[in-house]
């Protein structure tokens, strides 16, 4: 993305400080299979950048964070900080979490102060330093205020005033402004571009972890995209336009759809090519988590929209204001399912999905089913069963200890529950959620 | 950065003094006093030559003795924290060592307490030689297992279950282990060990009663330590109706200060420590947390810890990289290694440890000889008169140290009852003994060895467990029916529930066996039927914990569900049905839990009970208990511990642990 602008900031890119070489991450199963989640990860965060991690939800993006701080080992491979083998947190590194982690027994104040304890700094230093840190990020007057006192994004504050006090050389960031509504997040991420800017904190280097494609556009010089299953790096993107960056500026736009241009290749998409050759047994595919409504309710709105069944993903986004993370699964399902096509970061409807928006309810559960047993081995696998067993019943465990032959107990439950909830819609089977049990609707089906 | 911070010292506590002090610090010094007289008490000499310890049933003597009982539940608390904090910490760190402790736990914290106290005494007397310190460390030790395993579980739940973001923002702040067991372990802990520890601390009331009065090898008489326990013992032996008034007055008092002065400040106190998103709307209170808060005086011990902290050399900053938290941790080869050995190891102490068990219960050729299965060996003097033992004594007859004479040791001395000699004859006639008619028969009959367990007694065992699990599911029904619309009607009504609320805990902590003397006079006088008016007895302390959480379920049900019912104007059974009864399953499963395993224990109290001469006895494992605990620990009471540890284990294996998936599964609020 080279753009006209004079790139202001990030002249002073320097040496690598934070890089991982050849990275593996092997997760056992519940069954003690082997899974892949990252997939020969190499990256370097090079002084005086900020990078963003991109990927579906899935994409072992949290999980390449905490083995780039040190706080799980990879499989093979190494992350080296500075030189130096990371072989556990190191001084030097501070992260900032999603749900903000912090210690609800402790003040403001004393979430800030522990963040020295291991430091050695001597008692009257660590006050003043945690009181400078809280005025630095606009928490002043909250010092003795307990963390369920205040409201999400003044916790995210201490959450920050808590890394920040640390003087770290760089800044992990897991999601650091999706738990805060969108008003709060613009405000804080601003804030700490400010301060980085300005360079009010000493940090050299930062990496955010994010699904959301604006924000990673908003704030990154550097946009990492992972792909799902295994996580692989498949794209980077640099970013020069300055900050602070206007939304509506024809180059950030730009920026922007590259991003999802990339997002939507489909070996980023959530269920990668391999998964998604239909004729074979494939019941290891995992399952997007979207409901049945929002399909349909995208897919009617790709129909009634200003191309006619074709549209822009940023767009479309911003309309249905969705999050980039809502809307994939829901494109990927859509795909999956053969309604719809994602490419180059549009969205174009496939004729069956054209008649699917068209049809009314009764016509719709019919083309659904059709499709859910033709695509979705899973569900095919489950009517078989069902139509085998003499009561036409089978209890859910049943299918979720298959399905953990395949992948995580999380990423299993969801998967079935995803099957199910399609399942039912389509009234291929029913569920009754007390008894844990599945079974053929009355009439057959 | 800006110039503008506040200065340091702002918020450094200044020594200081506030008017609140005048109450705090006079407080403080009384409390410190009482306990150098405790002290000073329990470490008396005591050996062969110290007479009997025995009490005064003189009034004025309640304050001493009350301090004396608070020592003890003091120390107790103290030592089960102690061993909550390094066992439970130790199983939730180490894999290896949890599965150890972990089942150890469990079937520790079925077993009846009681037995414990014939097990340790001899043990702690022999450790404090010469000194009263045995015998307290004995009675304490009693009380200790009343409480240490629950809260041990509590606390390695709690461990075990901390959110791992927390656990990755300590590593990545890397606090050291001490320092992240103090501030992330411990505090997230805080409010279910609290909640536990006040549990056993109640329940503690209940033993403290029991665990007074200690038999001591070597001398023909119980010891009474000084304590309220041993006073209510002493009165109910003399029937002293004025002592028992005094003795439940001294009781009240002490739970009651207990209550004020310890427990609520804590509860409240323990309100910081709760996760949770948002501000409750009602938190405990508590004026003497209050009091201590605006007292200068806990400042100043933090200023003096800090300022002790300051003379310490710093700690060396630390360069190296933290531990890392691993979601589930590769296993190398070599540990795998070590977990087979391990587990082999456990395996084998295991096996020996039952091996060994058996062969004490059994005896030589475990309960079986000459290819028969060996009859029970009566002991022939029931009595345990003295007198009569030591008659038998100049006969030839071996007699135990407990007093017992076994009808082996009387065949043996007979040769196997055919010769009897004139006196033997006269002293086997004696009503007290209560020897076979025909003592020939009765020798002839192939016996387990003296003290030994015969493999019939294990039957009548299992049946008298059987009927005790019998009186504890009818009354732990009984009183769920009765509490449960009760607690309903409270819990709608908040000002009545907060008026009862703390009323039901109070009363679970006052001891029921306290009681039980009434009972026992009502059914004397009156001729009662005995499994009507005093099976209830065991539940008696039990049934509150029924109560108060049935109130803080109906409590916590949500008012939309509260307005959804009423506006689908739902009635009657269907109201219970729909809504009652889903809401308040989960609290009420918690006290069941609570009020079943209080209510085994009780039944080793409950099922004997006596006042004066009259002594009613119901048959059942807690009787079987009761009866064979009057002496040094021996195989009868090991038969019935196991037997009735195995049961509670079983029953809430089988009972309450599905009850509480269900509750968790299906009933959850949230």
């Amino acid at each position: 993305m080279a753009t006209t602008l004079t790139p202001k900031t990030t002249a002073s890119v320097g040496k690598a400080i934070l890089s991982a070489r050849n990275l593996h991450k092997i997760f056992k199963t519940p069954e003690g299979n082997d899974l892949l989640v990252l997939d020969n990860i190499n990256l370097d965060l090079a002084e005086g950048e900020i990078v963003a991690l991109l990927g579906r939800s899935g994409s072992g993006k949290s999980t390449l964070l905490r083995c780039l701080i040190g706080l799980i080992s990879p499989s093979t491979g190494e992350v080296r900080y500075r030189n130096r083998l990371v072989t556990g947190p190191m001084p030097g590194m501070a992260m900032v979490f999603q749900s903000f982690a912090l210690f609800p027994w402790l003040t403001v104040l004393e979430n800030v102060e522990l963040g020295l304890e291991t430091q050695g700094v001597p008692e009257g230093e660590r006050r003043r330093r945690a009181l400078a840190a809280i005025d630095l990020i606009g928490l002043d007057g909250f010092e003795s205020a307990y963390p369920k006192e205040l409201s999400g994004g003044m916790r995210q504050r201490v959450g920050f005033a808590r890394a920040l006090v640390t003087n770290p050389d760089v800044l992990l960031m897991d999601e650091p402004f999706s738990a805060l509504d969108v008003l709060t997040a613009e405000n804080l991420r601003a804030e700490l571009l400010d301060l980085w800017e300005e360079r009010r904190i000493p940090t050299k280097a930062i990496l955010m972890v994010t699904h959301n494609i604006e924000e990673a556009a908003l704030m990154a010089d550097r946009v990492l995209i992972l792909s799902s299953n295994p996580g692989r790096i498949i794209s980077s993107q640099q970013i020069d336009l300055p900050r602070p960056r206007d939304r509506n500026d024809p180059a950030f736009l730009a920026t922007v759809e590259t991003i999802y241009r990339a997002m939507t290749t489909p070996e980023a998409a959530f269920v990668s090519a391999a998964a998604v050759g239909f004729d074979h047994a494939g019941l290891g595919m995992r399952l997007p988590e979207a409901e049945v409504a929002r399909i349909i309710g995208l897919i009617e709105r790709v129909d009634a929209g200003p191309d006619r069944g074709r549209d822009d993903l940023p767009v479309l986004a911003a309309d249905m204001q969705l999050d980039a993370d809502d809307l994939f699964p829901i494109t990927d399902a859509a795909e999956l399912l053969g309604f719809a096509q994602t490419r180059e970061g549009d969205i174009t409807l496939l004729p069956e999905g054209v008649k699917l928006a068209r049809s009314d309810i009764q016509e719709r559960k019919v083309i659904f089913a059709e499709h859910l047993m033709n695509r979705v081995p899973l569900v095919a696998h489950i009517r078989r069963v069902l139509a085998t067993r003499p009561d036409h019943r089978a209890p859910r465990e049943r299918f979720l200890s298959e399905l953990e032959d395949f992948m995580g107990a999380d990423e299993a439950e969801r998967t079935l529950d995803t099957a199910i909830d399609w399942g039912r819609y389509a009234e291929l089977f029913e569920y009754d959620a007390r008894e844990g049990r599945l079974r053929l609707p009355e009439n057959g089906g | 950065m800006r110039a503008t911070f506040p200065d340091a010292g702002v918020l450094r506590p200044r020594f200081k003094l506030t008017p609140w002090d005048l109450v705090v610090v006079p407080l403080v010094i009384v409390v410190i006093l009482l306990l150098t007289i405790a002290f000073r008490g329990a470490a008396q000499p005591f050996d062969a030559a110290t007479p009997d310890l025995t009490v005064s049933l003189d009034p004025r003597n309640l304050p001493y003795y009350g301090l004396r009982t608070v020592f003890r539940m003091f120390l107790a608390v103290l030592l089960s924290l102690l061993f909550t904090f390094t066992v439970a910490t130790l199983a939730a760190k180490s894999r290896r060592a949890e599965v150890v402790i972990i089942p150890a736990l469990d079937f520790l914290q079925s077993l009846p307490i009681l037995g414990f106290l014939t097990v340790t005494t001899a043990i702690f007397l022999g450790v404090f030689r010469g000194s009263l310190l045995g015998l307290e460390a004995a009675s304490i030790f009693a009380i200790f297992t009343s409480q240490a395993w629950n809260m041990a579980f509590s606390f390695y739940h709690s461990l075990i279950t901390t959110p791992r973001e927390l656990r990755e923002a300590a590593a990545v702040l890397r606090l050291s282990p001490w320092k992240k067991f103090w501030k992330l372990e411990v505090p997230f802990a805080m409010p279910s060990l609290i909640w536990n520890t006040m549990m056993s601390v109640s329940g503690g009331w209940f033993f403290v009663v029991a665990s007074e009065v200690i038999s001591v090898v070597g001398r023909d008489n119980d010891q009474y330590l000084p304590g309220v326990g041993s006073y209510i013992a002493l009165a109910i032996e003399q029937a002293n109706v004025a002592a028992m008034v005094y003795a439940g007055l001294t009781l009240l008092i002490i739970v009651l200060i207990y209550d004020q002065l310890i427990f609520r400040p804590i509860v409240a106190w323990a309100e910081k420590f709760k996760v949770e998103q948002s501000e409750a709307q009602e938190v405990a209170q508590s004026w003497m947390l209050r009091l201590w808060q605006r007292s200068g005086f806990a400042g100043n011990l933090n200023a003096i810890g800090a300022a002790v902290q300051r003379a310490l050399p710093p700690l060396p900053v630390r360069e190296d990289p933290g531990p890392r938290v691993e979601v589930r941790p590769d296993r190398r080869p070599i540990d795998r290694v070590i977990d087979r050995v391990w587990y082999a190891l456990v395996i084998t102490v295991t096996l020996w440890a039952v091996w060994f068990l058996a062969v004490y219960m059994f005896g030589p050729g475990l309960g079986f000889g000459d290819g028969r299965v060996l009859a029970a060996n009566p002991n022939v003097n029931s009595g345990l008169d003295p007198e009569i033992a030591r008659q038998f004594a100049a006969f030839g007859v071996t007699v135990n140290a407990d007093q017992t004479v076994w009808l082996s040791e009387v065949c043996a001395a007979t040769a196997g009852g055919t010769q009897v000699s004139g006196g033997m004859a006269g002293l086997l006639r004696d009503e007290r003994v209560g020897a076979p008619e025909d003592l020939a028969a009765a020798c002839a009959i192939p016996m387990a060895p003296a003290g030994k367990v015969a493999w019939s007694e294990v039957l009548t065992c299992l049946w008298l467990g059987l009927l005790t699990t019998m009186r504890v599911v009818i009354w732990i029904g009984i009183s769920t029916l009765v509490w449960t619309p009760i607690g309903v009607w409270i819990g709608l009504r908040p000002r009545v529930a907060q008026f009862v609320q703390p009323l039901a805990q109070f009363a679970a902590a006052f001891p029921a066996n306290l009681l039980f003397p009434i009972a026992v006079v009502l059914i004397a006088t009156y001729a009662l039927p005995q499994n009507l008016f005093q099976a209830p007895l065991m539940i008696l302390g039990a049934q509150w914990y029924i109560l108060f959480n049935v109130i803080a379920g109906t409590v916590a049900i949500p008012n939309d569900l509260k307005e959804a019912t009423r506006v689908l104007d739902l009635r009657g059974w269907a109201w219970w049905r729909k809504l009652i009864i889903p809401a308040i399953f989960p609290a009420f499963v918690t006290g069941g839990i609570t009020a079943s395993g209080g209510s085994w224990n009780a039944s080793i109290v409950s099922e004997v009970v006596s006042w004066g001469g009259t002594t009613l006895t119901l048959s059942g494992l807690g009787a079987y208990i009761a009866h064979w605990s009057t002496g040094e620990f021996n195989p009868h009471v090991g038969l019935g511990m196991l037997v009735m540890g195995l049961l509670v284990l079983a029953f809430n294996r089988l009972f309450w642990r599905r009850l509480y998936a269900l509750a968790e599964t299906r009933f959850r609020l949230d």
